[in-house]
């Protein structure tokens, strides 16, 4: 019996024909539930994440990229070039044992290789098969070429973020649509697994990325529907609270800060929902008299002369650790949180103290720290039961194990370039 | 046709985006979803945009989108009387998603234990900014204080602006992220159920969810001690947006063959080819070179008539819209995106709607506009629960409901 992942999907397989983020996230997340996620890789078409930084201690190399190993954490690899029918075969094989498949490639691809869902039901008739292509499979745009960050333009989230007076559209500090897109896909594959449980019936479901990222700013649509703009850029501005925003703290003291961060660059998140939250703001700032001053007492007051508040604010935090004024505002009921960066997230106290993280030994990089899972199940716990596979790390498994080849057929596919 | 969660069961309480995403999300595949709200109103409500700027509860952008296909009911969750309407709700529902943090839960009767008394097969969600264990799970977090703690912040910012702070994204984007975790893990704990009859309680921690998001900036650290910082240069480029004539565009060369596409369609220029723009992370170091240069060539275009002749060489290369762009795409209209919904106290307006209406069997679907407060008092109450008109109107008079 071969190990697998812990959850609700433990015993449930998906094939995964994905590439870049988005797909391979939504991969992850089906493997946390405890599904064997199987990756259909080739070193003919490495998956970018494979081939760009960063790489265990800089050492370029496919097994030693971080950003593949982030977001494949518990799948299983297998080496398959779809260019030859055999390799495709051998796919729709492991489909027909399998419960689902996601995809995430331009639209046609699939179907180029002779994988697209009117064959695989043939071969599996009840299976949910997601798309999660940028544009969806159908509109005029359907072919278009799409990223992450294309779509951060696409959508409207690069007009509607940014500072305040700056007109030059904004990235959003991440691939947002990718993770999104990878969330709204594993959400389709779980509905359409569990309309599958109550009637036996699969389906195949398109999903648009682009789509999935709108349906993140309805607001901003119907925002421009009843005004004939859309929200105005408010930077770190909330519509109804104040104050709310990022103020800077005390410079770093010497030593403190790893290679190329500025010792000024550090930044406190501070948001006050009610009065009673600026009056315990107040209280923490050692400034009481403010609590009363009619320029902030109430909401609407705060909001009327936030250039002003936030200068008072500011003033306060640049003389305080981002840490030691969280620590202090939250006993006083106030919501804070420094800005962490990425060895800061790796180091939260917090996150670190719920066992967030996951440390697998890799056979290539050794244990490293990678995010984990964020949920916690009651009936059903889950957990990542390795880190991400080497390229071809299950090859034996999948090809002798569950398709039944013997080492002799093996060998024949390697030499073919079947198993490249 | 059947939808894919039909007969599914779902009370939502809480406040703002992230339960209400989560159960919107089941509720446009089907699943009856009843929103509770506290006597005064979600939050939500006080959020626009709102039309002509003047706040209305009933007109509020956000909560008009964000509860659709909703049933609406109020009730004081801190009163006894409205804790034990709530024990009856749970034994009807199949699934309660809320995202109260953990020290406002007991004060709303809402602990699993309790209401898994009232019904054994309930599956339960808790959304809160950091969890229920912990030493900070106490602490509160609004949307701008999930992104600090879970790194998005830091990472929003611009190139060559060290002094500028980090950067909240655009609406309560953490809030929308927490609420699809939660739903694809309800919909986990769901297919367990229907296996097992068990039913079991999920916490779903905002801050996670963020960290799990942070693209390959997370593993800077463990793999090469390294943080990426938001006002540094991009590691490849092109990776930016430049000014057309009417509007902005953003192009990505993310594999050499598009970086060669694109120095096709900008008629192969001699600076092209030199050495310092070899590859795509020579590009990234050298940006400041690159920039100007095209910057040049981007503003003699039309923002559309680049769309299209960029794409026909499979470079991504994208408009920066605005909703209007959105509003009149073409692809949206004919994958007929937008749906457009009557309110009865609102109006009439086009929504984004479902991202994979293309389920095969069983088409997902909004179909009903957000509910006015309270507007299914009657229903639930007196249909559901089967309380009398006596009973009712003596909820109301003491403010239950």
């Amino acid at each position: 019996m071969a190990e697998h992942g812990k959850g609700p999907l433990s015993g449930y397989r998906v094939v995964e024909l994905t590439t870049a983020w988005a797909g391979p996230y939504a991969g992850q997340v089906l493997a946390h539930l405890g599904a064997e996620s199987i990756r259909i890789e080739s070193v003919n078409r490495l998956c970018v994440t494979r081939t760009i930084v960063p790489f265990a201690e800089g050492q370029r190399h496919y097994d030693r990229a971080g950003y593949f190993c982030e977001y494949n954490q518990g799948k299983r690899s297998v080496q398959l070039n779809l260019a030859r029918p055999e390799a495709v075969e051998l796919v729709k094989r492991l489909v027909a044992m399998s419960d689902a498949v996601i995809e995430n490639f331009a639209a046609g691809v699939v179907e180029r290789w002779g994988l697209g869902y009117e064959e695989l039901k043939k071969v599996k008739p009840d299976i949910v098969m997601v798309s999660m292509s940028g544009h969806g499979r159908t509109g005029p745009l359907r072919n278009y070429v799409s990223y992450g960050p294309y779509l951060v333009a696409l959508s409207g989230f690069a007009t509607l973020t940014g500072y305040r007076g700056w007109e030059h559209p904004m990235h959003v500090g991440m691939s947002y649509p990718d993770p999104n897109g990878g969330w709204h896909g594993a959400f389709a594959v779980m509905a359409g697994l569990y309309y599958r449980k109550c009637t036996g019936r699969g389906q195949y479901v398109d999903l648009s990325q682009w789509e999935a990222a709108i349906a993140l700013l309805g607001d901003a649509i119907l925002g421009y529907l009843m005004n004939g703009h859309q929200p105005p850029r408010l930077g770190n501005r909330d519509p109804v609270m104040a104050p709310h925003g990022f103020f800077r703290c005390a410079p770093a003291r010497d030593g403190e800060l790893p290679e190329g961060l500025l010792p000024e660059d550090r930044w406190i998140s501070i948001a006050c929902g009610s009065d009673e939250e600026w009056q315990a703001l107040c209280r923490v700032m050692g400034r009481p008299e403010l609590a009363r001053d009619p320029r902030f007492a109430t909401r609407e007051a705060r909001k009327a002369n936030e250039d002003e508040l936030e200068r008072i604010v500011e003033e306060w935090t640049l003389t305080q650790d981002p840490f030691e004024a969280t620590r202090r505002l939250q006993e006083a009921g106030v919501a804070a949180y420094p800005a962490l960066n990425n060895k800061e997230v790796a180091e939260d106290p917090h996150l670190n103290a719920r066992r967030f993280f996951t440390e697998k030994e890799h056979p290539v990089v050794g244990v490293r720290k990678h995010t984990g899972i964020p949920w916690r199940m009651s009936a059903t716990p889950c957990e990542v039961w390795r880190a991400a596979p080497v390229l071809g790390q299950d090859n034996d498994y999948v090809f002798r194990q569950l398709l039944g080849l013997s080492p002799d057929d093996i060998e024949e596919l390697k030499r073919k370039e079947v198993i490249l | 046709m059947a939808k894919a969660l039909e007969g599914l069961r779902v009370l939502e309480c809480g406040r703002m985006a992230a339960a209400a995403y989560a159960a919107k999300l089941l509720a446009d595949l089907g699943a009856t979803v009843i929103k509770v709200e506290e006597p005064q109103g979600d939050i939500a409500r006080r959020y626009g945009p709102f039309p002509g700027g003047e706040p209305h509860p009933e007109k509020s952008a956000l909560f008009l989108y964000l509860n659709c296909n909703k049933k609406g009911i109020t009730l004081d969750l801190r009163q006894p009387e409205g804790q034990a309407l709530l024990q009856r709700l749970v034994a009807w529902a199949d699934v309660l998603v809320h995202n109260y943090p953990p020290p406002e839960m007991a004060a709303r009767g809402l602990d699993y234990e309790a209401l898994a008394r009232a019904n054994p097969r309930l599956v339960m969600a808790s959304i809160s900014p950091f969890g229920h264990e912990g030493p900070h799970r106490d602490y509160r977090g609004y949307d701008i204080n999930v992104m600090a703690a879970g790194g998005w912040a830091w990472l929003n910012g611009w190139p060559g602006h060290p002094e500028e702070p980090p950067l909240k994204a655009y609406g309560p984007q953490t809030e929308y992220q927490a609420g699809i975790a939660a739903a694809v893990a309800l919909l986990g704990a769901l297919l367990h159920r229907e296996e097992t009859g068990q039913g079991q309680h999920i916490e779903v921690s905002g801050q996670e969810v963020v960290a799990t998001e942070l693209e390959f900036v997370f593993p800077f650290w463990p793999y090469e001690r390294r943080v990426p910082v938001r006002w540094g240069q991009r590691i490849i480029a092109p990776w930016d947006y430049f000014r057309c004539q009417d509007g902005w565009a953003f192009v990505i060369c993310v594999e050499e063959h598009q970086w060669e596409r694109l120095v096709e369609l900008m008629g192969d220029p001699e600076w092209a080819h030199w050495e310092i723009f070899s590859d795509r992370t020579r590009r990234a170091q050298n940006y400041d070179v690159l920039r100007p240069l095209l910057e040049e060539w981007f503003a003699q275009w039309r923002v559309d008539d680049l769309y299209k002749a960029a794409q026909a060489k499979r470079i991504p290369l994208a408009p920066a819209y605005d909703a209007a762009g959105l509003l009149e795409s073409q692809h949206l209209r004919e994958r007929e995106f937008f749906v457009s919904l009557d309110h009865p106290v609102a109006g009439t307006y086009r929504y984004p709607g479902s991202p994979y209406h293309g389920f095969s069997e069983t088409p997902a679907e909004v179909r009903e506009p957000a509910p006015t407060l309270g507007q299914h008092n009657q229903e639930v109450y007196g249909g559901i629960l089967g309380l009398s008109q006596e009973e009712i109107a003596a909820l109301r008079q003491r403010a239950v409901i």
